[in-house]
């Protein structure tokens, strides 16, 4: 239990911590959050767009 | 005295009737005509002219800065001024179109129904430098409720692809496809749920690449649409928001991505058979503006 735990707050630190992952892991979040909220947006808000 | 209505019944699926499915390289087709209009920057103008029902001849000039790839993250761009001749013919069984450029470069698109269900399409590029020239041949059938189609390509390329109605919203497909002179294979999978209001639609394939599309479609005359592009190999990912309006005298597309990307697209219709076209992209982040006008005559 303790090694899974750790091997899991190893992979945190290597992705949130390491400067050149960061980045790409930015990049995706912010491409998965803008994707994702747009579909969110779009389903409950589109009509007003509507003319 | 209230009375009673009871509940409507949910319609029942004849699974033996399903609607035949949209072609394979069309999965992302709403997404795509929404999301990716043909930017240009510069001066465009097309002419074409109908000599007869079937046949057509086209002029179209193109004056503008065009992109070199380049290893340095500045975009470098060479002005060049091209004139390129075409000419059309549409049948409802056969379609020909042949497009040449003043550097020598000839494009021609084949499109030929051989029977009711089997269509034979055919596309070359042909160009003066060596080994740039390409053909490919694809034979397409299409079933009751599926579409399967061969491809057969210059350089050893194969393909086959094959999509199938599971449901009346849902078609589910696969594809795979060798690449003779790369000694390269791929396989590919992907999905498509479509409503009235929506549609929405994945692609996987072994190359690496996730494509993940959705459109709303607002009314008749508006629709939203999103896309995301990731290459798990390249670990490059691009996501766009954007919006159709098609109107009666114009449609107008923009879009803004996660790049820092924004682009719009607009073609106003002036008179009969008179177009004109505004084209704008702009890129934050590498400072690279591009603007484009032009004009189009004829159907």
């Amino acid at each position: 239990m303790g090694d899974a735990l750790d091997k899991i707050k190893g992979f945190w630190r290597s992705q949130v911590y390491d400067e050149e992952n960061w980045a790409t892991n930015a990049k995706l979040l912010r491409a998965v959050g803008l994707f994702a909220g747009s579909i969110i947006l779009m389903r409950n808000f589109g009509d007003l767009m509507a003319i | 005295m209230a009375t009673h209505i009871p509940p409507p019944e949910p319609e029942k699926v004849d699974y033996m009737d399903l609607p035949c499915p949209i072609p394979y390289e069309e999965i992302h087709r709403e997404a795509f005509m929404s999301l990716k209009p043909e930017h240009f920057e510069g001066l465009r103008f097309d002419f074409t002219k109908g000599l007869n029902q079937k046949f057509s001849l086209s002029h179209s000039i193109v004056m503008g800065p065009t992109e070199v790839p380049s290893q340095s993250a500045e975009t470098i761009k060479i002005p060049t001024a091209n004139y390129e001749f075409g000419a059309n013919f549409i049948d409802p069984k056969v379609m020909l179109f042949g497009r040449i450029l003043t550097d020598g470069r000839l494009s021609a698109r084949v499109k030929c129904d051989l029977s009711e269900n089997l269509t034979l399409k055919a596309n070359a590029q042909l160009t003066n430098e060596p080994h740039m020239s390409h053909g490919m041949f694809n034979f397409d059938y299409k079933g009751t409720d599926y579409r399967t189609q061969f491809q057969l390509g210059n350089g050893g390329l194969l393909g086959a692809n094959y999509i199938q109605s599971v449901t009346p919203h849902l078609s589910l497909g696969g594809e795979v496809f060798w690449a003779g002179q790369h000694r390269k294979s791929g396989l590919g999978y992907a999905a498509r749920y479509n409503t009235d209001k929506m549609v929405a639609s994945g692609q996987i394939a072994s190359t690496g690449m996730v494509a993940l599309s959705y459109v709303q479609k607002v009314s008749e005359k508006v629709s939203l649409a999103t896309d995301m592009m990731y290459n798990y190999m390249s670990r490059d990912v691009t996501a766009s928001v954007g919006y159709d309006y098609i109107l009666r005298q114009c449609r107008l597309r923009g879009k803004i991505d996660s790049n820092g990307c924004t682009s719009a697209f607009l073609e106003e219709r002036l008179n009969m058979g008179l177009n004109f076209i505004l084209s704008a992209e702009i890129d934050h982040k590498k400072k690279d503006y591009k603007f484009g006008f032009g004009l189009t005559v004829g159907e």
